[in-house]
C-alpha cells in the first residue's frame, strides 16, 4: 500500500508507577488502511488506544496525526482533530435517546455556545437541527434497525445494537481515524458476521478512513485487517499481514498458542 | 425541522406514544392548569391545618396514581406537547391574574414571592445538578453573595435596584467561576465537599466581617422604584388595589419566566447535550470532543449568575439580610428541590421548589414540629418516587 | 511559652482524637457501602442524650452508687444503643438509597439528620436547651511541668484503643475479612456465602458505636451538648474523612489531626481566631482537595477503559 501515512506512533512508552505497560512501540497507519491489533490480555492494546486518544499521556514517545504532534493533548482536542473511538465495554449515554447519542458525536463539529443558545436561538437551533438530520441519516446508513429505534433510550438497546450505535456515534464526528476496541466482544458468530459486514460497508463508503481494531476473534482478524500488529507484555512482537504474522513462532507461542490453551481449558 | 426530514416518518416508538385528539388535548391542558392554580390558591389560603394535610394527601394520591399508571402520565405529557403554545399562554394568564384571586392576602403573596425566588434558585442549580450531575452545596452562598453585593451597593452608595441587579449577578458569577476552578479537579463526594467548604467559608465570612455587618447583617435596603412607583406601596391595576407584595410577586415571576426561557433554550442546545453527556459518562463525553473542564466551570457560573439575581430581589424585598439567610441548610434545601422535583425537568424543579417552600410555612400549625415534618416528607418523597416528581424527558427533534 | 505550646499540642491531640472517632465512621461506611452517610454525626451525637436519659433509670438500680459510676455505665449502654440505632436506620431507610445516585443518598441522609436532630429536640425534656455533660474523669496529672487534665488523656487513650481495635477487627478477624470482601466485590462475597446485607448492618453498628464514643467525648470536652451540635461535628468529621481520602482509615485519622491542628493553631495565633476557625479549616480542606483531588491517602482511581 502506498497511501500516505495518517497516524504514526514512535517509541511509545507508558509507565504506571513501577509498572511498564508499554515499551518503545512504533506503529504506522495509512489512509484507508485497516490495522488489527492483537495480543494476550494485558499486552498493552488498550493502553495504546488510550495513548492515541489522549486519555493517557505517554511517558515518552510521540504520536503524530498527519504529521502533527498530538500526544499530551487533551482527549477532546484529539477528537476535534479527527480521531474517534469506541469502547470495549460499551459506554453509551444510556439515559439519552439513540439519536441524541449520535448528535453528541457531532459535538466538535458544532460551534454554538451558551450565549448563542440563549441570545441567538435561531442560529443555535438551526445548527442543532442540521446535526440531528445528519445524525439520523448516519444512523439509517449504519443500520435501519437502529434508525427505527432512534427515540428510545440507548440503555434499552440489545447488545449488538449498542455496539453499532457506538460505531455510529464515533463516525458522527467525521473522523479521519477510527479506533474500535474489541468490537465483537460479547457477540455470537452471527452478530460478528453482521459486524464485519457493517465495517466493510463503512469503509467502502469512506475510502480514506483509517481503522485500528483491537480484536480477539481470529475470524475477524483473519478477514478484515490489511495488517496486524502483535503486542505482548507492552512490546511489539510483529507487524505484517495476518498470513505472515501467524507463522512467526514467537507469535504463536505468545498469543495463538496460549489462546488455544485457554480454549482447551474452557 | 421540515416535513421532509426522515424523523417525521412513523416508527414503532412514535406509534407507541399516545395520540390525543386536539379538542381533548386542549381540554386536558386547560383543566390541569386551572386545577393546579385552584389547588395552589386553596393551599395558600388554607388556615386549618387539617385542610393542608388533606390537600397534601390528595397531592400524594395523584402522584401514586401517576406512578401506578404510566399511561395516564404519558397521555398528559402528549397533550402538553401538542398544545405547547396554549399551555404557555394559559399559564402566563394564570400567573398574571393570580394575585387578584388571593383575597388581598399579604401572607399568600409573600409565600409566592419566596416560592418563586426558590424556583429560580432551583432552576439555577438544575443546570448543574440536573443537567450535568455536578453537586453544588454552595448555591445558597451564591444567593447570599448576590444579596450582599446588591445590598452593599444600595446602602453604601445609593445605587438603584436596577443597576444593583446586574452588578450583583456579575459579582456572583465571578464567585461561581472561583468555585468552579478548584472544583474542576475533583469529582463526586470530593467535589461535593469542595462546594460545602466554599459555602461554609462564605457564610462564616459574612458572619464575621466588619463591612457585611457581622451576624446582624445589613438593614435599611430601600425598596426599588420604577417610573416613580415605589415597590413598597400598593399596586393599583385597573382600579384594583393589590398589596405591596404584589410588586415583588410580578418581579419574581418575571425572573422565573426568564429562568424558564434560559433553561429551555440551554436544554435544547449543544450545551445542554454536552452537560447530559457528562452526566451519563464523563470519560465517554470527553471522547466525543466535549471539554469536560470548561463545561463544569460553565455550569458553576450559570448557577451563580441566576442565584445572584434571586439574591438581589430577596435583599430588596425583605429590606434586611443576615448571614443566617444563606446557610448550608439553604443550599441543601435547594438541592432537595431539584432532586425531589425531578432532575433536568423544568416543571418538576419548579413544583419541587414551591412544595418545599410552602410546606414548612403552611405547617406552622405544627409550629415546632414543622422542621421534623419537613425532613420526614423529604425522605418519604425520595423513597416513594426516587426519580423525582417529574422525571426527565427524552428530547424530540421537531416532533 | 513552652507550657503554652504543650497545652496547645494537648488540645490538638484531644480534638484530633475525638474528630477521628467520627471521621473513621464516615470513611468506613463509604469504603464498605459506597455511600455518604451524612447523618452519621447526628447518630453519634444521640449517644450523650441517650446516656443522660439512661442515668436516672439506673439510679434506682444502682442505689447509692456515685453519680459518675452511674454515668459511666449509662455511657456504655448508650454506645451499644447508638450502634443499634445506626443498624436500624440502615435497614429501615438508608438501604433503599444504596443503589441510588450518590447525590440522592446524600440529600436523603441530610434529611435524616434533620429528623434525628428534631426528634432529640422534641423527645428529650427541654431538648432545645444545652445540657451539661459531666466529665467522667476529673483532676490532672503533672507531665513535664504542665498540669494535664486526665480527661484529655483518657479521651486520647480511648480513641487510640477504639481506632486500633477497628484496625484489628478489619485486619485480623473473620468479620474483618468478610467486611473487606464485601467492600471489594459484593457478588463474589455472596458466592462465598457471605450475606452483604448482614455485613452492611454490622458495619453500620460498628461505625455508629465508634461514633457514639466520639460523640460522648465531644460532649464531655465541651461540657455541654445541644441537639444541633451534630451539624458542625458532622461537617468537620466528613471533611476529615474526605480530605484524608474516603475509604482510608489512616487517611481519616490524618485528616482529623490536620483539621484539629489548623483549628488550634488559628485559635491560638490569629486575633479573633475563634470566629474565623471554620474559615481556615475549610480553606485548608479546599486546598487539600485542589492538590490531592482524591484526598491525602485516597486511591487515585484510574478509570479502566
Amino acid at each position: 500500500m502506498s497511501a500516505p501515512t495518517i497516524l504514526e506512533g514512535q517509541g511509545l512508552t507508558m509507565r504506571f508507577g513501577g509498572l511498564m505497560a508499554m515499551a518503545e512501540v512504533d506503529f504506522t497507519l495509512r489512509k484507508g488502511e485497516i490495522l488489527g491489533i492483537i495480543g494476550p490480555n494485558g499486552a498493552g492494546k488498550s493502553t495504546l488506544l488510550n495513548i492515541v486518544t489522549g486519555l493517557y499521556k505517554p511517558s515518552s514517545g510521540a504520536v503524530r496525526l498527519a504529521g502533527e504532534r498530538i500526544d499530551g493533548l487533551p482527549a477532546h482536542r484529539i477528537v476535534a482533530m479527527g480521531i474517534a473511538r469506541t469502547f470495549q465495554s460499551s459506554r453509551l449515554f444510556g439515559d439519552l435517546s439513540v439519536l441524541d447519542n449520535v448528535v453528541i458525536g457531532r459535538h466538535a463539529l458544532m460551534k454554538s455556545g451558551l450565549l448563542d443558545a440563549i441570545l441567538r436561538r435561531g442560529r443555535a437551533q438551526a445548527e442543532l437541527n442540521d446535526a440531528a438530520e445528519r445524525a439520523a441519516a448516519l444512523l439509517k446508513a449504519v443500520s435501519r434497525d437502529l434508525y427505527a429505534q432512534r427515540h428510545r433510550p440507548a440503555a434499552e438497546l440489545p447488545q449488538a445494537d449498542r455496539r453499532r450505535l457506538e460505531i455510529a456515534r464515533a463516525l458522527a464526528s467525521e473522523p479521519r481515524v477510527l479506533l474500535l476496541d474489541e468490537p465483537s466482544s460479547g457477540m455470537d458468530d452471527a452478530d460478528t458476521d453482521a459486524l464485519m459486514a457493517d465495517i466493510r460497508a463503512i469503509c467502502a463508503a469512506r475510502p480514506d478512513l483509517a481503522l485500528m481494531i483491537i480484536e480477539h476473534d481470529m475470524r475477524l482478524v483473519a478477514a478484515l485487517p490489511h495488517r496486524v500488529l502483535v503486542l505482548d507484555y507492552g512490546q511489539k512482537l510483529a507487524d505484517g499481514p495476518y498470513e505472515e504474522v501467524r507463522k512467526i513462532p514467537r507469535v504463536q507461542e505468545a498469543y495463538l498458542g496460549r489462546k488455544a490453551a485457554q480454549h482447551a481449558r474452557a | 425541522m421540515s416535513a421532509s426530514n426522515p424523523a417525521s416518518n412513523l416508527t414503532p416508538a412514535d406509534v407507541a406514544a399516545p395520540v390525543v385528539a386536539a379538542p381533548r388535548a386542549i381540554a386536558l391542558v386547560a383543566a390541569i392548569e386551572l386545577a393546579g392554580a385552584l389547588f395552589l390558591r386553596q393551599f395558600l389560603l388554607a388556615e386549618d391545618w387539617r385542610v393542608v394535610v388533606a390537600m397534601l394527601a390528595l397531592f400524594g394520591a395523584a402522584l401514586v396514581a401517576m406512578q401506578r399508571r404510566p399511561a395516564l402520565e404519558a397521555r398528559i405529557e402528549a397533550a402538553f406537547a401538542d398544545q405547547a403554545r396554549l399551555a404557555a399562554l394559559l399559564g402566563l394568564a394564570i400567573v398574571l391574574a393570580f394575585p387578584f384571586v388571593l383575597e388581598k392576602s399579604t401572607y399568600a403573596l409573600h409565600l409566592l414571592v419566596l416560592a418563586q425566588l426558590y424556583a429560580v434558585l432551583a432552576l439555577a442549580l438544575n443546570f448543574q445538578l440536573g443537567s450535568a450531575n455536578i453537586p453544588n452545596f454552595a448555591t445558597g452562598a451564591s444567593y447570599g453573595i448576590g444579596a450582599y453585593a446588591s445590598a452593599l451597593l444600595a446602602v453604601n452608595w445609593d445605587v438603584s435596584f436596577w443597576l444593583a441587579l446586574p452588578a450583583a449577578a456579575v459579582v456572583a458569577t465571578v464567585f461561581g467561576f472561583l468555585l468552579g476552578v478548584p472544583s474542576m479537579r475533583t469529582r463526586d463526594s470530593y467535589l461535593a465537599l469542595v462546594t460545602i467548604a466554599f459555602g461554609v467559608v462564605i457564610h462564616q465570612l459574612l458572619n464575621n466581617l466588619e463591612f457585611t455587618g457581622g451576624p446582624n447583617g445589613l438593614v435599611g435596603i430601600p425598596a426599588p422604584e420604577l417610573f416613580g412607583h415605589s415597590f413598597a406601596s400598593p399596586l393599583v391595576i385597573l382600579g384594583y388595589d393589590l398589596p405591596a407584595q404584589a410588586n415583588f410577586y410580578y418581579l419574581s415571576a418575571l425572573l422565573v419566566g426568564i429562568a424558564i426561557l434560559f433553561a429551555r433554550r440551554v436544554h435544547d442546545s449543544r450545551v445542554g447535550l454536552a452537560w447530559n453527556a457528562l452526566r451519563a459518562d464523563e470519560l465517554a463525553a470527553r471522547c466525543q470532543g466535549i471539554n469536560a473542564t470548561w463545561y463544569k466551570v460553565l455550569a458553576f457560573a450559570v448557577d451563580a449568575f441566576l442565584a445572584g439575581f434571586a439574591g438581589t430581589i430577596y435583599a430588596f424585598y425583605v429590606g434586611f439580610i443576615s448571614p443566617d439567610n444563606f446557610t448550608f441548610l439553604v443550599s441543601v434545601t435547594i438541592m432537595t428541590m431539584v432532586i425531589a422535583g425531578g432532575m433536568d425537568n423544568t416543571l418538576g424543579v419548579i413544583v419541587g421548589a414551591f412544595l418545599l417552600t410552602l410546606l414548612p410555612e403552611k405547617l406552622r400549625a405544627f409550629s415546632d414540629y414543622r422542621i421534623l415534618f419537613f425532613g420526614v416528607t423529604v425522605i418519604a418523597f425520595l423513597m416513594i418516587r426516587p426519580q423525582g416528581l417529574f422525571p426527565q424527558r427524552l428530547r424530540r427533534y421537531g416532533a | 511559652m513552652a507550657a503554652q505550646v504543650a497545652q496547645q499540642l494537648l488540645n490538638l491531640a484531644t480534638l484530633g482524637a475525638i474528630y477521628a472517632l467520627i471521621a473513621v465512621g464516615f470513611s468506613l461506611l463509604f469504603g464498605v457501602l459506597n455511600i455518604i452517610h451524612f447523618s452519621h454525626a447526628d447518630v453519634a451525637l444521640t449517644a450523650p442524650f441517650l446516656a443522660l436519659a439512661i442515668v436516672p433509670a439506673l439510679a434506682g438500680a444502682l442505689g447509692g452508687a456515685p453519680f459518675q459510676a452511674g454515668f459511666a455505665l449509662a455511657a456504655l449502654l448508650a454506645i451499644v444503643a447508638t450502634g443499634f440505632l445506626g443498624g436500624i436506620l440502615y435497614a429501615g431507610i438508608i438501604r433503599r438509597f444504596r443503589n441510588a445516585p450518590a447525590m440522592m443518598a446524600l440529600v436523603a441522609t441530610v434529611a435524616l439528620g434533620i429528623v434525628l436532630r428534631e426528634l432529640i429536640r422534641h423527645l428529650f425534656p427541654n431538648g432545645s436547651n444545652p445540657h451539661a455533660i459531666p466529665r467522667l474523669v476529673t483532676g490532672s496529672v503533672d507531665l513535664f511541668g504542665t498540669a494535664v487534665p486526665l480527661f484529655n488523656l483518657v479521651a486520647i487513650a480511648v480513641s487510640v484503643l477504639c481506632v486500633g481495635g477497628l484496625f484489628l477487627v478489619l485486619g485480623r478477624t473473620r468479620l474483618g475479612l468478610h467486611i473487606r470482601a464485601v467492600s471489594q466485590d459484593r457478588d463474589a462475597a455472596r458466592l462465598m456465602a457471605i450475606s452483604p446485607e448482614r455485613i452492611f448492618r454490622l458495619t453500620f453498628f460498628i461505625a455508629s458505636a465508634i461514633g457514639a464514643v466520639g460523640g460522648l467525648f465531644f460532649a464531655g470536652y465541651a461540657g455541654i451538648v445541644r441537639f444541633d451540635f451534630s451539624v458542625d461535628v458532622g461537617l468537620i468529621g466528613f471533611s476529615a474523612a474526605v480530605a484524608g481520602g474516603l475509604g482510608s482509615m489512616p487517611g481519616a485519622i490524618i485528616g482529623s489531626l490536620l483539621i484539629a491542628g489548623i483549628d488550634t493553631l488559628v485559635q491560638a495565633t490569629v486575633p479573633n481566631g475563634a470566629s474565623y476557625r471554620l474559615v481556615f479549616v475549610f480553606l485548608l480542606v479546599i486546598a487539600v482537595l485542589v492538590f490531592r483531588p482524591s484526598g491525602l491517602l485516597g486511591r487515585t482511581v484510574v478509570e479502566k477503559v
